[in-house]
């Protein structure tokens, strides 16, 4: 009798072995993030500035990509991540900029129709310990899902993530994230 | 016929007056020679005195780097921290520090074209290794009528660009 309780409780502590071996790769997966439409505003190596792409933080590493371009840092490498939020016209790029010549203050009233958007800001060094610093912009919503994954997969951060976190502009207990 | 050689005599005061403003202009700049340096690093700009959010910081750090590298005035461009600084001979430091912030809003600019402007004042001094000053002036970068807040950054950094030109071999 007491032999078959001791196997029925090793079975069971396999079982929950088990069940927790399967469980962590899915913990791991749900702290990556794929951002589409991201622009990398400035600071990434070989990217132009304002080029529009997609944002991936995945195997401990954010890349940007667009077609054949890809850019990468180490999540390790990062030493500061911090949020914001902003807004930039629905009517964008140099259409947009022309919109503020049309007759009768039409492109002015035009230009009152703006869209939410998020920021990410990151410093990061590279293998000699020069600091580098970039700045991205994404469609509102997505900075929180993309700052928990990159402090998961080993970023550093001055202002943790907590409950509730939003990349609404903070108040003053916590100065740097706020709109650029 | 007084009244129009005096009107000579004073349009030609005005541009002999002229001439020698700028010849006195180039004799001045003839006074203070270039400076010489092969590497520059640039460190992280920081402030005492302003409550910079990151994305500018990071803006003007970045884009100063990369109007400096375009100058082609030093063999290398270093960043803060790099290691590789300690050991480059002639190098100078460009230590940036912002005492004025005024965050525009380009929505303003756009509707109303003379409001909304975003300003930035920065420091900027130019010492070498031993931290001994060489140049020292402040810069104004600006944003005032088509652009994100972030332009004021590349504003800033073109003057860098111009200091350096003007003030480096």
């Amino acid at each position: 009798m007491k032999m078959c309780r001791a196997v029925l409780i090793l079975l069971a502590a396999g079982v929950a072995l088990i069940a927790v071996g399967s469980l962590a790769p899915q913990s791991f997966a749900q702290n990556t993030d794929t951002i589409l439409h991201a622009k990398q505003v400035l600071g990434l190596e070989g990217v132009k500035h304002n080029t529009t792409g997609t944002l991936t933080i995945d195997k401990g590493t954010l890349e940007f990509s667009k077609g054949d371009l890809k850019a990468d840092v180490p999540a390790a490498s990062i030493t500061e991540v911090l949020m914001g939020a902003d807004t930039q016209r629905t009517l964008g790029g140099t259409v947009g900029t022309l919109t503020m010549f049309a007759p009768y203050g039409s492109g002015r009233f035009l230009s009152l129709f703006r869209t939410k958007i998020d920021t990410l800001s990151i410093t990061y060094v590279d293998a000699s310990g020069g600091v580098h610093g970039a700045v991205f912009t994404m469609p509102h919503g997505k900075v929180v899902a993309a700052k928990t994954a990159l402090l998961a997969q080993g970023a550093k951060t001055s202002v943790p993530m907590g409950p509730g976190t939003s990349s609404q502009p903070l108040p003053s207990s916590k100065p740097q994230e706020r709109n650029p | 016929m007084n009244i129009k050689g005096t009107a000579r005599l004073g349009a030609f005061s005005f541009v002999a007056l002229l001439l020698l403003g700028s010849a006195s202009g180039s004799a001045q700049d003839s006074v203070h020679p270039k400076i010489k340096a092969s590497a520059i690093q640039i460190l992280m700009v920081g402030s005492n005195e302003v409550d910079l959010p990151l994305p500018f910081q990071v803006a003007l750090y970045e884009n100063v780097i990369e109007q400096v590298q375009k100058t082609k005035k030093f063999e290398h461009v270093y960043r803060d921290g790099d290691r590789a600084a300690a050991d480059a001979p002639g190098l100078v430091i460009l230590r940036t520090n912002v005492f004025g912030f005024k965050r525009g809003s380009e929505e303003e600019r756009q509707v109303t074209t003379v409001a909304g402007a975003t300003q930035i004042k920065v420091h900027c001094q130019f010492t070498d290794k031993s931290g001994k000053s060489l140049l020292e002036q402040d810069v104004t970068g600006n944003v005032r009528f088509i652009g994100g807040n972030l332009r004021a950054t590349y504003d800033f950094a073109k003057k860098v660009s111009q200091i350096v030109v003007k003030n480096f071999s």
